[in-house]
């Protein structure tokens, strides 16, 4: 039930991110997607259970560790490809003078 | 109309698909690595946390390579952000306004605990959990408050990316040094049979070291959205 | 239990994201944003990964909210550069002026905010593509007219060359940008 639950949230970022007329909104979706996805690897890591994977006292069983560390590099790497999209957006309004999608489009020379 | 619908369309085809797929996970887990990790992670690594372990010393490769893609876009947003005209002296209109004092007492009191606890979160990345990327977040956030303090008081680029890039170095250097001892590139440099004290000394290092230019990054990028066009 | 907390959570999860979709103005969907990211990281403790939620805080809604905030801030303003020295625009408690009016006017059927400034040194040209203004007001003394210089590819000089067709003492230049090579 509950990956069901994450699946349905990466559909409404992507249906958001096809669907959108502003430019910055776009990139708000691109965030939501990949929380989404995060999410998802996280679950399907915990599905028999188990406790942190810290050793110190007695424990039986530990959730897997790996998916874990992959996804802390993945939260890093969605933070600068947010800044940099952003950059080009400013450089976009102050060269074209909007942010829609469909006017800097039909723009183009 | 009709992109609408089809839209929707091919949204609810790729949601059955993975319904399909979910239902039967069972047959595909295998238990063999997480087992791995529990019974040898401690002996070979020599911290007590396992994530952490695993990014300094099984896989620090990837790690090195986060650390490549985090130089690339810093670079890339200096690069679009420049201007070579040096005339500085323009005031624009908007900019005159004055942040409230509200706002300055609170910055001025929590400014200390912030870089404290950020400190604490690097240092002790091994035994509780943290590590370098959280707290080079946290010691980047704390930094960006004193811009609220003063505004003018931005430092220039060159010199942060310089530090920046001269610890990329250090920290390829210090995980080659292991292909003297045992023969291979980047893992624990220290032999097996020492003391936890021993083996977590190379931990603390490469943590100390990710952490520090994992903040100098982002207060870079931060630096240069503030600066461009003014 | 907790089986029913994270439930919830996740449905709290889903309601913010359509309202995000849904909005309309880009500055309270930041706020929406750093909900979603808090939101999240209590998920990720429940499925027993601390690290991940250290990180997801960190970034997720300390830093990049305070990016979305400066760029989407940027993107509302109409920078002008005032050369003419004889009232066409008159500084005094509030500003005023014929040239006022007719830029303010522009700018309020776009939502924007006007930025004047007026001591800038350089020439027209090298300041339009590489400062950011994004238009320059000058006087020229032999015909009396007032020229305004800007460039030929954004979309506000057209429509500012429609709102001003009919005052024959206002003037519109638009320079091209020459293509360099990458």
């Amino acid at each position: 039930m509950s990956p069901i639950l994450t699946i349905i949230v990466i559909l409404i970022g992507l249906y958001g991110l096809a669907t959108s007329k502003n430019i910055i909104k776009s990139v708000f979706c691109v965030t939501i997607i990949e929380a989404g996805v995060i999410l998802l690897f996280l679950n399907l890591g915990n599905l028999e259970g188990g406790s942190i994977p810290i050793l110190g006292n007695v424990i039986e069983n530990i959730v897997d560790p790996i998916p874990q560390a992959l996804m802390i590099t993945t939260i890093v790497i969605g933070s600068t490809i947010t800044a940099l999209a952003l950059m080009l957006c400013i450089k976009i309004f102050h060269n074209y003078g909007s942010v829609e999608w469909k006017e800097v489009l039909g723009r183009e020379e | 109309m009709i992109r609408r619908i089809s839209l929707i369309v091919l949204l609810v085809v790729i949601f059955f698909g993975f319904l399909y797929s979910v239902i039967d996970l069972e047959a595909f887990f295998s238990t063999y690595g997480k087992d791995y990790f529990f019974a040898n992670g401690y002996l070979e690594t020599g911290s007590l946390n396992l994530v952490t372990g695993i990014y300094l010393d099984y896989r620090l490769f990837d790690s090195l390579f986060e650390a490549g893609i985090l130089i690339a876009a810093v670079s890339g947003v200096t690069w679009i952000s420049q201007h070579e005209i040096t005339e500085k002296n323009a005031s624009f209109m908007l900019d005159k306004q004055i942040t409230p004092g509200l706002f300055i007492t609170f910055s001025r009191m929590v400014y200390p605990f912030m870089l404290m606890f950020g400190i604490y979160v690097i240092l002790f990345g091994h035994v509780s959990p943290g590590g370098g990327f959280q707290g080079g977040a946290i010691v980047a956030t704390a930094i960006l408050i004193l811009y609220y303090i003063d505004s003018k008081k931005a430092t220039s680029i060159d010199k942060i990316l310089t530090i920046e890039k001269i610890l990329f170095l250090t920290i390829l250097a210090v995980g080659s040094i292991s292909y003297f001892t045992k023969g291979t590139f980047f893992t624990n440099p220290f032999a097996l049979s020492a003391s936890e004290a021993v083996k977590s000394i190379y931990l603390i290092t490469l943590n100390v070291l990710i952490g520090i230019k994992v903040s100098l990054g982002l207060v870079a990028i931060f630096t240069a959205f503030l600066k461009e066009g003014r | 239990m907790i089986e029913l907390v994270s439930y919830l959570l996740q449905i709290i999860l889903i309601v913010i994201a359509i309202s995000v979709v849904i909005h309309k103005r880009n500055f309270t969907i930041i706020i929406l944003i750093a909900t979603f990211g808090l939101v999240a990281a209590s998920l990720y403790i429940i499925n027993k990964a601390p690290d991940v939620a250290i990180a997801e805080v960190a970034i997720g809604s300390a830093i990049i909210p305070l990016i979305y905030v400066i760029s989407i801030s940027r993107q509302r303003e109409f920078i002008v550069l005032d050369r003419t020295n004889d009232g066409f625009i008159e500084y005094g408690f509030e500003l005023s002026g014929e040239g006022y009016q007719i830029l303010s006017d522009f700018v309020k059927e776009f939502d924007l905010s006007l930025n004047i400034c007026v001591d800038i040194q350089g020439q027209a040209k090298k300041l339009i593509e590489e400062l950011n203004v994004d238009l320059i007001v000058t006087k020229d003394n032999q015909t009396n007219q007032y020229v305004f210089y800007g460039k030929a590819s954004s979309v506000l000089m057209t429509k500012l060359k429609n709102q001003v067709k009919d005052k024959p003492h206002i003037k519109i230049i638009t320079l091209k940008e020459e293509k360099k090579n990458d």
